[in-house]
């Protein structure tokens, strides 16, 4: 078993002695590793770095002053930032829980839903939508003469029915029940009537 | 602390005296340590920061230089570094040294353009200042001629090994120092010097030992 690296790391720098790794009397290769290693860290340490020209410090230092007016005061380290924005975003993460909360109980007692909080409804044209196709219709005589009158109907007049209580035509449609249905039929009978259509 | 100051008014006017606080002297910026140079500069005073630069240049360049192996690109990155301390001089907080806290910032500076930019090594050619006075002038170019292999082999190295190498040999850095600039554990780091030795004295054969 030779020895790891990070040993022979502290055998060539000095912080273990050689003494103590007794794997070294026995191992080659091992030894020249060791070798190699101080060799080349000698050489290394030898080599200087050119010194710049003097007057090169004074340009230096004149180019970083520019750059820091350029910049301005220091920056609000991010790590000051928590202090500030984590109570802010609390704040506004609590304000949205309520706001959705809120408007969920209002829709489900048919107030309309907060415009910012519920996407637009999604408008799907009512003469789209085979209500006699429903086989739990299917044979109703009244929902044959909804279904006729209510053809041509938009989205904005049925919604003003009270068909669109969740913002969406299709879930008016498909949500009303067999009484809703025939007091529909009937209003709309009596508007036809008073219409005189 | 206040003081009287004594006016003497020309003409017929009565004399006054006239009693007013004095603000205690700011100190002299080149007596400040360095946590007091920080705290001046974030106070507003920018010359305390021309004070820091002026003590640290010197050895960010060095440690640029080492990393990028030719003067233009170490100048570039020695000043990105006093930029960014300035920018983040308010998230220094004393726990290391000053020096310390540049080295950090300029190793990841220089790891960072090292990624993204090959290494020029530099002629002998180009060399600035040459101390003339110490050896004969074929003894400075022999060493000179080593230097720049050394140099640009460094340069070749992987990242973190060229970090690793450049802190331990030429900022004398401990293994665990260098381990929290890099990141990295003792281990890893003693492990890279190692690799970057290994790969230096293959680049290099046996031309320089």
């Amino acid at each position: 078993m030779h020895l790891r690296p990070d040993e022979l790391i502290d055998l060539a720098e000095g912080t273990r002695a050689e003494s103590s790794a007794a794997h070294l009397d026995e191992c080659a290769v091992c030894r020249l590793h060791l070798a190699e290693l101080k060799a080349m860290m000698s050489t290394a340490a030898d080599v200087d770095v050119p010194e710049p020209s003097p007057l090169f410090w004074d340009h230096f230092s004149a180019r970083v002053r520019q750059a820091v007016d350029a910049e301005g005061a220091p920056r609000r380290s991010f790590w000051t930032w928590p202090r500030v924005v984590i109570p802010a975003i609390s704040v506004a993460t609590a304000v949205l829980a309520v706001a959705v909360t809120v408007n969920r109980g209002n829709a489900g007692h048919g107030i309309a839903p907060l415009p910012a909080v519920v996407p637009a409804p999604v408008v799907l044209p009512v003469a789209s939508v085979d209500l006699l196709a429903d086989p739990q219709s299917a044979g109703d005589t009244a929902l044959t003469l909804v279904a006729e009158l209510s053809s041509d109907m938009d989205f904005e007049t049925a919604r003003d029915a009270g068909l669109a209580a969740r913002g969406s035509a299709e879930h008016a449609v498909t949500h009303l029940t067999g009484s809703e249905l025939r007091e529909l039929q009937r209003l709309l009978q009596e508007e036809l009537a008073r219409s005189g259509a | 602390m206040a003081s009287s100051l004594t006016w003497t008014l020309p003409g017929t006017w009565p004399l006054r005296t006239v009693t007013q606080p004095m603000r205690p002297a700011e100190p002299e910026l080149s007596d400040l340590d360095e946590r007091s140079l920080v705290e001046a500069c974030l106070r507003g005073r920018s010359a305390a920061f021309e004070v820091i630069v002026e003590r640290h240049r010197r050895s960010v360049y060095l440690l640029c230089y080492r990393f990028v192996s030719n003067h233009e690109d170490a100048s570039d990155l020695s000043q990105d570094v006093f930029l960014r301390a300035y920018r983040g001089l308010r998230s220094f907080r004393g726990q290391s040294s000053l020096a310390t806290w540049l080295y950090r910032i300029g190793v990841n500076v220089c790891l960072n353009r090292v990624g993204a930019k090959k290494p020029l090594s530099e002629s002998i050619a180009d060399r600035q200042f040459v101390d003339e006075t110490a050896e004969s002038a074929s003894d400075r170019l022999l060493k000179d001629e080593r230097g720049a292999r050394v140099r640009a082999a460094i340069a070749q190295l992987p990242r973190k090994q060229r970090a690793t190498l450049v802190l331990r040999m030429y900022h004398e850095m401990s293994h665990q120092e260098i381990a929290d600039v890099l990141g990295s554990s003792v281990g890893a780091v003693k492990a890279n010097f190692f690799h970057a030795l290994s790969n230096l004295k293959k680049m290099l054969g046996g031309e320089v030992l």
